[in-house]
């Protein structure tokens, strides 16, 4: 096998020593081994660094020929196992496709564009587009380790989202190798045919790329809007005295639809007291709400914006605090793992929430912490002027199996509780296949699986993900019901564990 | 010193921390080059995790030990964690439990044996330290001189290796132009136990602070400089946590203290027309927090057009020499210099300046290898060309 694909890659970029390939059957998530190896085989059986989509070509031609499935990874930064192989097979890493083409300018829309390859993290893109004054629209919240390809694999929100909407939005057209091998260019539907060239065989659209996880072809290449370094920016930081003065000013700040609103970052007091005891974040009041507000545009609508959002702070009773303080929480905005120097072992749930409701949701959250006895530490994004996208953390123990497993069972409270105002979750992987249906209505799902069988009928990319749960474990009515029957024990081993970490 | 066990405490500790975000993946100079996950700073963190945290000692690898070695020691991962953990120290602390499991990488432990042969990184006898003050004409170099007000601490690479003594043939002339009260150690200076730190050998390093402070402590000087950005690091953050106590003298990089003489007009630089760029050491920039002096100098030259490279100041490159990476792996390190090589010459710039022998010396080779039009030097040798023409 490994003479095969050194003969596609060369010698230095494709392995079969267990060593190299062991760290590839790991995401950010700790999940307990005897979990991960009851449901999956997610140790590949070789790893591959291709340089062009030639390569990746000739790898999924080969892959096809012997009947193995291929897993495409591109930062490893998410947590639901969407780039760990389900049944090992051949793991395609494209952090090797690197660089951007010139600045293009499209003369219809007199919009910016570049060509990306699609391994390049999005912190890198950005730094290299700043030096020619120009900048990514929007960029996930893990920009220093995501790839360009990965995000838009991904639900594609994050920092920007609220201006410049979902990355799909920004994707011009896109270069894919689809199931069969073939090599494609697709362009947005709205600015050309959606499929064209040799897309025609595999039957590939435009939209089975964005946010499919790799399950309908791999994308090597990106032609993404970007835009010019705004001439000036400000990054307030106002604290609330509690949720719904804090959700009425999330509300506020969408509805009105400042040209200038960039970001806006809620912080729970809870997630301020956890950075605190690691000795950061000592400029915020402890107990309050906060909200970073980033402005990012011409010089007098930033000014214009600001001058309103004192006076809706100072309306919600709310307190702006000195200047710096937001622009320095804007410099760490990549930096929200420090909480983990306090708490170094996080169970999570991440979720889109109507910005409506995130009062309501807070305070439920609140609520079902203070009857399970566990600490809920929260932040969120603003993505869009009606909706949020809502990070929930609590502590566990990876040391202690049990106690770890029965915490696992918390985070179906929260989508629970999330659903129940709206809410759903954010990415689907492995994990999340119990929720498809919290996620998607049943014509949706149908339309989904139909693309999924159109392009990919021998399931050789990603298997395992994103659509029907792999596994009658993870069927959402037996997952469901062992969720709340390991939930029943949860009261129970965190009182005989009482004074564990995290507790 | 700590113990073995709290050693291996605080590495567990450490690597709990860990979230495998994998930030530090793309500004890490090794996995550039290796490409591997094995070679990222968030795998080896998550294999100490799995030896020390979770005692699965058969982690602890031949393969774990050298990706281990296989890092520059740069810092750069530390900038940009997501978690705020302190890199460089862990892979100091893990560096040195290797050494206590006996897996540390032959090289190294052939450099420590030198150093305590020598007092010296090279084979030469520590006596010659001084050989390369024979080829200047115009300037004496005294040793050990009663009254003077500073001593220069003259570093391994330029009293031995004839690519680097140009940087202390520099130094020299520069005191000496300035009119200052300077003298060396000669055979007195040893090494300062940087690459020993580097191994995670801080034990050997104990001797070599003493008997540096104590011969600097005996001249009586108010200031020490030093050439090397390793060496500098080492005085100001390695002896006095080794010691434990104040060294009672300034310690000073040759770059502030030039900066400091053409601030009171003693070194009044001359004319260069040329378009240099600056690489900033990662022991003196990222490290040492020190970005602004070095600059200072070289905007001071009259005639001189200065290009700043996309990585600079705190979120500059390495350079490939730093963390032994050259003993572990020469052609690692050789490609990450020459990666930095060409970041400078995109920039339009004819000579590459830095501020650290090392740094000066791995870039110069991986410059002259590849034969890219781009002379590299010292701000410090830069200084005094400007001068002499």
């Amino acid at each position: 096998m490994e003479q095969a694909l050194q003969k596609i890659c060369g010698e230095k970029r494709a392995t079969t020593d267990p060593f190299e390939l062991a760290p590839y059957a790991k995401d950010v998530a700790y999940v307990p081994a005897i979990l991960v190896h009851l449901l999956t085989n997610p140790l590949p059986k070789a790893v591959v660094q291709p340089i062009s989509a030639e390569e990746i070509s000739s790898l999924i031609k080969w892959a096809k020929q012997v009947k193995i499935p291929v897993t495409v990874r591109g930062g490893g930064s998410t947590a639901y196992f969407n780039c760990i192989p389900m049944k090992s097979g051949l793991l395609i890493d494209t952090n090797r496709l690197q660089g951007f083409s010139e600045l293009e300018l499209d003369q219809g829309s007199n919009r910016k564009t570049v060509w990306v390859k699609a391994g390049m993290t999005w912190k890198d893109l950005d730094d290299g587009l700043r030096q020619q004054g120009c900048a990514v629209c929007s960029s996930p919240s893990s920009a220093p380790s995501a790839t360009i390809g990965g995000w838009i694999s991904m639900g594609g929100l994050g920092i920007g989202s609220v201006p410049y909407g979902s990355v799909h939005d920004q994707v011009m057209a896109i270069r894919s190798v689809t199931a069969t091998g073939e090599i494609v260019e697709l362009s947005r539907p709205d600015k050309g045919p959606a499929r064209n060239k040799a897309s025609e065989q595999s039957g590939i659209q435009f939209n089975d790329l964005m946010g499919t996880e790799g399950t309908r072809g791999i994308i090597t290449e990106i032609k993404l809007l970007v835009r010019d370094v705004p001439e000036k920016e400000e990054h307030l930081l106002a604290v609330f005295n509690n949720e719904t003065d804090t959700g009425a000013m999330m509300s506020w700040l969408g509805g009105e639809h400042f040209t200038s609103l960039y970001n806006v970052h809620f912080s729970s007091p809870e997630f301020i007291m956890t950075l605190q005891r690691a000795g950061y974040a000592e400029e915020i009041p402890p107990g309050k709400y906060s909200l970073e507000i980033d402005l990012e545009g011409k010089r007098d609508e930033v000014d214009k914006a600001v001058v309103q959002i004192k006076k809706q702070v100072e309306f919600l009773s709310g307190t702006l605090l000195p200047e710096g303080v937001g622009a320095k929480e804007w410099a760490d905005r990549f930096k929200s793992l420090r909480l983990e120097q306090t708490l170094p072992s996080l169970l999570a749930a991440e979720m889109t929430l109507p910005v409506s409701q995130f009062a309501t949701f807070y305070k439920r959250l609140r609520q079902l912490g203070q009857k399970t006895n566990t600490l809920c530490v929260t932040y969120a994004h603003l993505v869009s002027p009606e909706t949020a996208l809502v990070m929930v953390l609590y502590p566990s123990d990876e040391l202690n199996l049990i106690r770890y497993i029965v915490d696992l069972s918390f985070t179906s409270n929260l989508y629970k509780l999330g659903h129940s105002l709206g809410g759903k979750p954010y990415v689907i992987g492995f994990w999340n296949t119990p929720y498809l249906k919290k996620i998607y209505d049943k014509g949706e799902r149908d339309r989904r699986l139909q693309r999924k069988h159109a392009v990919d009928p021998h399931a050789l990319l990603n298997p395992g993900k994103g659509y029907n749960p792999p596994n009658i474990i993870l069927n959402s009515y037996v997952f469901g019901f062992g969720m709340i029957m390991i939930g029943l024990f949860r009261p129970m081993v965190l009182k005989i564990l009482k004074g564990g970490k995290g507790l | 010193m700590k113990t073995i066990e709290e050693l291996h405490k605080r590495i567990a500790e450490t690597s709990y921390i860990c979230g495998s975000c994998g930030s530090c993946r793309s500004v890490c100079p090794v996995y550039r080059e290796i490409g591997w996950e094995s070679s990222a700073p968030r795998r080896k963190i998550a294999l100490a995790k799995e030896v020390f945290l979770k005692k699965k000692e058969k982690e602890a690898t031949k393969q774990y030990a050298q990706r281990l070695q296989e890092c520059t020691l740069c810092g750069k991962c530390a900038e940009i964690c997501a978690a705020g953990i302190n890199t460089r120290e862990l892979w100091l602390n893990l560096r040195e439990d290797l050494r206590a499991r006996g897996m540390e990488h032959p090289n190294l432990t052939q450099m420590a044996s030198q150093i305590k042969a020598t007092h010296n990184i090279s084979t030469f006898p520590n006596e010659a330290r001084l050989d390369w003050a024979e080829d200047l004409d115009e300037v004496e170099v005294e040793v050990s001189k009663a009254g003077s007000e500073v001593a220069y601490f003259v570093g391994c690479v330029s009293s031995f290796y004839p690519m680097s003594v140009g940087i202390s043939e520099s130094i020299v002339s520069l005191l000496d132009r300035a009119e200052v009260n300077y003298t060396v150690l000669g055979s007195e200076e040893w090494c300062c136990g940087f690459p020993l730190i580097a191994s995670g050998n801080a034990q050997q390093v104990v001797e070599l602070a003493k008997h540096n402070v104590e011969k600097v402590r005996a001249l009586g000087v108010k200031t020490l400089i030093t050439g090397c950005a390793s060496c500098y690091h080492t005085w100001t953050h390695g002896y006095p946590t080794i010691l434990g106590e104040d060294l009672g003298f300034e310690v000073l990089h040759a770059t502030q203290y030039m900066a400091r003489l053409i601030r009171t007009k003693q070194l009044v630089p001359g004319s260069l027309g040329e378009t240099v760029t600056y690489h900033d050491p990662c022991d003196l920039g990222r490290n040492s927090g020190i970005y602004d002096e070095p600059r200072e100098i070289l905007l001071a030259i009259e005639g001189l057009s200065f290009v700043e490279m996309p990585h600079r100041r705190d979120l500059a490159d390495c350079c490939g020499g730093g963390g032994n990476l050259a003993a572990v792996d020469k052609d690692l390190s050789q490609a990450i210099a020459l990666k930095r090589a060409r970041e400078a010459v995109a920039t339009g710039a004819t000579i590459l300046t830095s501020a650290c022998q090392q740094c000066v010396q791995t870039l110069q080779m991986a410059a002259r290898q590849e034969k890219l039009p781009l002379e590299v030097l010292d701000v410090t040798e830069l200084l005094w060309r400007s001068l002499e023409e």
